[in-house]
């Protein structure tokens, strides 16, 4: 069983409004840990148990920040679910807060995805319903 | 360390691995009968210790053991 | 200084993807900051907002299909990734094999049972929980009990016999015998504690398909199975994986630009799937137009793009002299046609809308194990 399946009862300090309608993949008590040699605007971070799944998209939200100069993410051994995720940045901010804009313009970007889906999806039920009456 | 000699097999080894609980032992005491399935008619054949390997609808003289009763767990993957 | 905006045509250029006879070039994105001069390109959500589309296509609770217009593929990827590989559903897990004196063996019994899509009452599958399995390097003391919100129960209990109603000369075993056959319809569902309140009537815990062929038997064969089903990922096994398929393609792009004229259409036409490309007659407007190639052609056919949408991207019409410099093949980089097949547990619009959630709360718990990091 991958470390990813876990019980969610560990999982309880979802304070947050995304919280837990589905439980799907938990993270446990699993940190990201920041490996040596970093300075405040040049830092690699180590995340486990992910992937290409979140590294390339969480790259590109992270690129997409002006004030970042180098983004890049590895997957250094198949066989070990690490991920790292190198972010360097000029002196206007600092690597972490730049991973964490990623995160936020990431889920901004879910929002509207869910929301712009949901109306596109609703019109073409509608649309379609219309036509079988007529 | 010497290694430990051959046994002849026989009736009065047949406890040689453990001493009392074994199916031998039980076996020994009791000579309860198992059943056996006939690999001709399916036939239920009980038989005995020293019983001649036959069923006894049809002759034949091959026969299977019966599945374990217990329950057996496997993973669906 | 306000940042550049780059000419309509330029963008244009940037939004397709070249396909050359024996290359693809322009991959990459190139919509980042810094990679043009003077140009912006921050993320802003207000203007992500404005330019994302969604197009629906198709939608059936088996198969949707439907464009996402205006994303990046490092997000479209993550999305279809999820879809496969991390949206949890509900399939059999554990197989406790009571009695099999049929032909199938215990284990291929097991796995194929495995395998069989379950479906039920959605507001009760989103109910249950995980089951943790013990480890084999821990105690156990993680591991969860089977209760009800974890562990869905299914049996199978079927014992083949002889049919006492079947005609002599029956060659048909499905006739001979009772039970010869056993199919996926055969398990039932037994509801525990609260599970007896969600999955009632139509919501009761069934297999998706229930003509699925499990084992054949014989007159004096039984099978004696109790299932145990527990949630899981695709990621961990692909019985769990809540679509049989998820892709996506990015849109063709054709663009003819010289004249095809004549034979040289029809011919054009047949390089591509049928709908692709259209003939309508040269009008006597662009026949009369100097310099359009079109001179002294009014009447005959001319080869025009119809529906780029159903070409296949196939490089045949390059292979040709006479389209030489003619047609220029693309595809939209920002423009991707999912195509999303379920097998049945939940819609497959559905799906999709759970992967965005999915990929929402992984970045909301990465950031909580950041801020973690922080304090």
């Amino acid at each position: 069983m991958p470390e990813s399946v876990h019980s969610q009862d560990q999982d309880q300090p979802m304070a947050d409004e995304v919280a837990a309608e589905v439980d799907p993949i938990t993270l446990d008590d699993k940190h990201i840990v920041v490996l040596p040699g970093a300075t405040e605007t040049a830092a690699s971070f180590q995340f486990e148990g992910e992937g290409h799944t979140m590294g390339n998209a969480l790259r590109y939200a992270v690129m997409k920040n002006p004030a970042v100069e180098f983004c890049g993410y590895t997957i250094p051994h198949p066989s070990d679910a690490k991920m790292h995720f190198r972010i360097q940045t000029t002196d206007s901010t600092t690597a972490t807060e730049a991973l964490e804009k990623g995160f936020n313009d990431l889920m901004d970007l879910c929002d509207v995805v869910t929301e712009k889906f949901t109306a596109a999806r609703d019109q073409f039920n509608d649309e379609k319903a219309n036509r079988m009456e007529s | 360390m010497s290694r430990e000699a051959y046994q002849v097999p026989s009736m009065g080894a047949q406890n040689a691995f453990g001493t009392d609980a074994g199916f031998g032992g039980a076996m020994a005491v009791d000579n309860p009968s198992v059943v056996y399935l006939c690999g001709e008619c399916s036939a239920r054949v009980p038989l005995k210790r020293g019983d001649q390997i036959r069923c006894k609808d049809c002759g034949h003289r091959v026969l299977y053991k019966e599945r374990t009763k217990r329950m057996v767990q496997f993973e669906a993957r | 200084m306000a940042p550049l905006v780059p000419s309509q045509d330029e963008q244009q250029r940037r939004r397709i993807i070249d396909i050359n006879a024996e290359t693809v070039t322009n991959i990459p994105s190139t919509d980042f900051p810094g990679h043009w001069p003077g140009e912006s390109h921050a993320w802003a959500v207000d203007q992500f907002k404005n330019t994302f589309q969604v197009d629906f296509h198709r939608n059936d609770p088996l198969e949707a299909s439907f464009s996402l217009i205006g994303l990046d593929a490092a997000v479209a990827n993550a999305f279809r990734r999820i879809l496969m590989a991390e949206i949890p559903t509900l399939a059999i897990e554990s197989v406790f094999v009571h009695n099999n004196t049929s032909v199938i063996q215990d284990e291929v019994l097991a796995q194929r049972l495995g395998l069989v899509p379950l479906k039920g009452s959605v507001e009760g599958l989103n109910w249950m929980h995980w089951f943790r399995k013990p480890g084999e390097d821990e105690d156990g003391s993680n591991a969860s009990e089977p209760s009800d919100f974890n562990t869905v129960i299914l049996r199978l209990d079927v014992e083949c016999t002889k049919n006492p109603e079947a005609d002599e000369n029956e060659q048909d075993p499905r006739k001979l015998y009772n039970n010869a056959h056993v199919y996926a319809k055969d398990m039932t569902f037994h509801a525990v504690g609260r599970q007896e309140s969600y999955f009632v009537d139509e919501g009761a815990i069934r297999p998706v398909h229930p003509e699925i062929l499990l084992a054949k038997m014989r007159p004096g064969q039984k099978i004696d199975v109790e299932m145990h089903c527990n949630k899981g990922i695709g990621a961990d096994h692909a019985k769990f994986s809540p679509v049989a398929t998820a892709t996506y393609r990015l849109l063709p792009d054709i663009k003819i630009l010289r004249p095809i004229i004549g034979d040289d259409a029809k011919k054009f036409a047949k390089c591509f799937p049928k709908g692709v490309i259209g003939l309508e007659p040269v009008t006597a407007q662009e026949a009369g137009r100097g310099g359009s190639g079109y001179e002294g052609h009014a009447g005959e056919q001319k080869a025009v793009v119809q529906d780029p949408f159903k070409d296949t991207v196939s490089r045949e019409c390059l292979r040709y002299d006479e389209f030489q410099g003619k047609v220029k093949l693309g595809r939209v980089r920002d423009h991707f046609i999912f195509n999303v097949e379920s097998t049945g547990q939940f819609d497959s619009d559905v799906l999709f809308l759970e992967a965005v959630k999915v990929m929402k709360l992984k970045c909301a718990r990465w950031k909580r194990g950041l801020n973690d990091l922080m304090a």
